[in-house]
């Protein structure tokens, strides 16, 4: 590279012309440009540099002491960085506010009439239970009954499995189901559509939320661990979004949310509540058992 | 070459203004980096660091490579096995409290912390796509990114510096003469051929990760990575891309000195002709 010709040339010109001497075109438009040498004096190098390394010190403190402060309090504590509770206020916020960002993100590419991918039967996959509470007793299931909430006639609907499955179509699909912590299973389900039920029984008219609980849920110990979780009913309305009694061809079993559980594969798996036992349609956006817990709110996969 | 950088005609000024009068002996120094470029290396620290500790976290919930409960641990995770050995083995490390989750502890934001590794996850996810697009709009600016295209001889000429980067340290101790492979350009053919895969890594890690994190919305994306559990393996995978290339450049970028550490600050060097440091 012609370096000390590019060097020189501007240096002859000075007292003619104030502009720098552009450089020689490249050969292509893809090629190495030869680089762009100045002559400084140093003084001025050594105040630049000075000034720079300062601002480059400044940004680096700063930029050790937030992403330093976004780190977990547990394992800010294990590095024996901090001692007791001190939770530095903005911090969940930013955190809160980048989970939010994601929901939103989620929900701007959720589309109704995307349907997700279905699988062969030859490509269904063993499907764990993932809850480490006590199985409920199966006492509950001959009086189960689902109860409707926040319904347009303003009264209370109460069905159970036999009214469900007489009252709406039943359909089938295998689909994969993904959990938060990262693994997935391909099942076949079948079961009644949500949409179906919505159109039976029509939700308040300013209704944007469900509510879907399960108070027959027991924790490790045998307690009740009520679990409650909010869905968008834009959601609900996806066509392969169903209230689903069967797995693999046979009646849901106790693990997997006998009679009733909810199936809704463009959600994580933590969304499809098993053993539903009410359905409450809402304005507002209900309150999340792991949302509570940290988790994000919309969970749109 | 038309600089963009903001005050690149000041700068000219005051060289002209600083030189003319006193005639001083002035420093020959070359542009090297754009601001944008500059602002983003550094930021990609914290950013990939969080990343990395967060997504460690995540894989902890569910490792991808499992085997067998060991019977006597109880443990069907490998980095769990590792940390089990090396309590078992390291001196002084007897007597820790919880051997599976040593390596847990060591490389992640600790075991059991799905949800706040999630949060954290997700807001550098973002800031790293940002982060993505200031070192494309400052190499566009700057007019670097020619200099990281790979050439037709790259594969000899990387294979040439990698032998003298493995030769240095014994040809120092044997105070024999290595003579470093002569280049002219920005970068050695084994940098650009690192500097270019970084960003090639960074694009797969992102496409990765988004075909991880929306199977269902972008199915089409997580199926040209083979579904959902194949993406999730290169999504792992790719991490150790950005491990085994932080490594050696940081032990090169100390071993090469100052001046190239500053210039990443500063945005110059005073290297004005790289292939005359190594025509001796």
């Amino acid at each position: 590279m012609n370096l000390e010709d590019e060097h020189t040339a501007p240096e002859a010109d000075d007292t003619s012309s104030t502009e720098p001497v552009s450089p020689q075109k490249p050969a292509s438009f893809f090629q190495e440009q030869p680089p762009e040498v100045m002559e400084v004096a140093p003084q001025l190098l050594r105040r630049w540099t000075r000034r720079d390394l300062l601002l480059f010190g400044a940004g680096a403190i700063a930029a050790v002491a937030v992403a330093g402060s976004l780190l977990p309090q547990t394992t800010l504590k294990r590095l024996g960085i901090i001692q007791g509770n001190k939770n530095w206020p903005k911090k969940e916020w930013l955190l809160n506010r980048a989970l939010r960002i994601d929901d939103d993100v989620a929900e701007a590419l959720y589309s109704r009439n995307r349907l997700v991918p279905t699988y062969t039967k030859s490509q269904i996959t063993p499907l764990k239970n993932n809850y480490n509470g006590a199985t409920p007793n199966p006492n509950y299931i001959p009086e189960w009954r689902l109860t409707l909430d926040g319904l347009a006639s303003g009264l209370s609907v109460s069905l159970n499995i036999r009214n469900l499955l007489a009252s709406f179509r039943v359909h089938e699909q295998i689909t994969r189901l993904v959990c938060v912590e990262g693994w997935s299973a391909i099942a076949w389900w079948a079961g009644v559509r949500f949409d179906d039920l919505l159109r039976a029984y029509p939700p308040i008219s300013q209704a944007k939320w469900a509510r879907i609980e399960s108070s027959v849920n027991l924790g490790p110990w045998g307690n009740p661990d009520p679990y409650f979780m909010s869905l968008d009913l834009s959601t609900a309305r996806h066509p392969q979004t169903l209230l689903a009694t069967h797995l693999n061809g046979k009646p849901l079993t106790v693990e997997h949310g006998a009679p009733l559980r909810l199936l809704v594969p463009v959600k994580l798996g933590l969304k499809n509540v098993k053993a539903i036992t009410r359905i409450t349609y809402t304005a507002e956006e209900p309150k999340d058992y792991w949302a509570e817990r940290g988790y994000s709110y919309y969970d749109g996969i | 070459m038309e600089n963009t950088c903001a005050n690149s005609t000041q700068l000219e000024n005051e060289r002209i203004a600083t030189l003319t009068p006193g005639n001083q002996a002035g420093v020959r120094v070359v542009r090297r980096h754009h601001l944008l470029v500059r602002c983003s290396h550094w930021l990609n620290v914290p950013i990939l660091l969080s990343l990395i500790l967060s997504g460690v976290s995540i894989y902890w919930a569910s490792p991808v490579y499992q085997h067998k409960p060991d019977p006597q641990t109880g443990s069907f995770d490998p980095l769990a096995d590792i940390g089990v050995w090396i309590c078992a083995h390291v001196p002084g490390l007897h007597q820790y409290s919880s051997p599976p989750d040593w390596v847990y502890n060591h490389i992640s934001l600790g075991p059991g912390m799905l949800a706040a590794a999630l949060r954290l996850h997700w807001l550098c996810a973002y800031l790293f796509m940002l982060n993505g697009l200031v070192f494309i709009i400052g190499l566009v600016m700057g007019g670097g990114w020619r200099s990281l295209l790979p050439r037709r001889t790259d594969l000899h000429d990387a294979t040439r510096m990698f032998w003298y980067y493995i030769g240095v340290p014994f040809a120092k101790l044997t105070r024999r003469v290595w003579l470093h492979p002569r280049f002219n350009t920005k970068y050695n053919a084994l940098q650009r051929l690192a500097y270019f895969s970084v960003p090639v890594a960074a694009l797969l890690s992102i496409l990765t990760g988004w075909a991880i994190h929306k199977p269902m919305q972008l199915h089409w994306l997580t199926a040209t990575f083979g579904g959902y559990d194949k993406a999730r393996i290169w999504h792992f995978w790719l991490m150790f891309v950005f491990i085994l290339f932080v490594v050696p450049h940081v032990v090169l970028v100390l071993a090469d000195g100052w001046d190239t550490l500053r210039s990443m600050i500063v945005g110059w060097s005073t290297r004005a002709d790289r292939s005359a440091d190594f025509s001796q």
